[in-house]
């Protein structure tokens, strides 16, 4: 079957409002639905997870059902990830994630908050998350807030989000085949889902409801547009540290270490570092 | 389920609290390696809140098993079920409520 092309939309309401209606809401609605089709964590994410040095404290922007707060599954109690979300009916989900229902900490909260103390966490992941956020200022924002939120010297980030290039495995297409995307701005789709009628409904009776998710499809080199400009307002460098015998005055980076498409998605991996004399 | 290792990354008071313990798997490493990024005496003053007198006022210089086995029950065992965290810088008071705090802002303080 062809895949189908997904419908374009416009923002064309206040970025809050139009937020609340076209995903919170609508995430509280399907949250054990959508939780049962979201557990197997994806091998790049795993792989970051498990390569965080031990005492290491982290927040995940974006939690869901908290399918990574496990994790790394070898060694969970070398690391603790705190869980953020907006859905109240996800983050009691997320709440018990994992097999030994083990309690997990979870807050619910604004990812574009700042109620952490700056640069207390380890690391920061915001996963399939950015991409609800309805106006390119607001995913800046977003960047710019993981950024504040981890350590300037050490601080790890790992962010994805849907890509407008899908891969075959996908079941929809973001533009018809003779749309040119190429101005690096992304699209705004509408994304359904659809909610089976619940267990125990008359057969014939239940109509299946759909859901009608926004989401800021992404387009190449634009996730690593949002670093750079999130990075520029908190006057910040955007490449790796200065050489040793370059002079050192003091100063804050992030250096992109990966930036890439996997199956449907596009991420960037950051590293933060930090001349010393700036931040005693 | 609010832990004191929470509690210590956001910098609030707590109030009104009903408390449960959990326990949870003991990891020196993880409590030596986390250490460093304790405010102390915040966390000391909300143990002392929550009913737990073991740690001492000064991080001691000898990072003993019985201190790290204090020190763990009390960052990852208590857990505030029901409660209020409040904010001493932006006045704000945040529910807890089944274990999960309320940390929405009313719109206006986003920025």
């Amino acid at each position: 079957m062809a895949p189908k092309v997904l419908e374009s939309t416009l923002v064309s309401e206040d970025p809050l409002s139009y937020e609340n209606e076209n995903v919170h809401t609508i995430y509280d609605e399907i949250a054990s639905h959508f939780s049962s089709t979201r557990y197997k964590p994806w091998p790049v994410i795993s792989a970051f997870m498990s390569s965080l040095s031990t005492g290491w404290v982290g927040l995940d922007a974006g939690t869901g059902n908290g399918k990574y707060l496990p994790l790394p599954l070898d060694h969970p109690t070398d690391i603790f990830t705190i869980g953020l979300d907006r859905s109240i009916k996800l983050l009691q989900i997320a709440r018990t994630a994992g097999e030994f229902q083990q309690t997990r900490e979870v807050v619910w909260g604004d990812i574009l908050g700042h109620g952490w103390r700056s640069g207390i966490f380890d690391y920061a992941i915001s996963i399939a998350t950015i991409h609800h956020l309805a106006t390119h200022e607001r995913r800046v924002q977003a960047v710019r807030r993981l950024i504040e939120s981890v350590s300037p010297h050490h601080g790890r980030i790992l962010i994805y989000v849907w890509a407008i290039e899908q891969d075959e495995l996908s079941k929809r297409k973001i533009t018809a085949d003779d749309e040119a995307h190429s101005d690096g701005k992304g699209k705004d789709v509408i994304v359904p889902w659809v909610l089976a009628p619940q267990k125990g409904a008359h057969k014939n009776s239940a109509e299946p409801q759909v859901f009608n998710r926004y989401y800021h499809m992404f387009a190449k080199g634009e996730l690593s547009g949002l670093v750079h400009d999130a990075a520029g307002g908190l006057d910040i460098d955007v490449g790796p540290p200065p050489a040793l015998d370059e002079p050192l005055s003091p100063k804050r980076g992030v250096e992109i270490i990966q930036d890439d498409w996997e199956r449907s998605n596009y991420y960037v991996e950051l590293k933060c570092w930090a001349i010393p004399e700036l931040l005693i | 389920m609010v832990r004191l290792i929470t509690h210590n990354l956001l910098a609030c008071h707590f109030r009104d609290v009903q408390i449960e313990l959990r326990e949870a798997e003991f990891n020196p490493e993880f409590l030596k390696g986390f250490m460093p990024k304790l405010e102390w005496k915040a966390l000391v003053d909300a143990a002392r809140q929550l009913g737990d007198t073991t740690l001492p006022l000064e991080v001691p210089e000898m990072l003993d098993d019985e201190f790290l086995k204090n020190l763990h029950h009390v960052l990852l065992e208590i857990h505030v079920e029901e409660g209020v965290m409040s904010c001493p810088n932006c006045k704000h008071d945040y529910p807890i409520l089944n274990g999960i705090p309320n940390m929405l802002l009313a719109e206006h303080e986003i920025g």
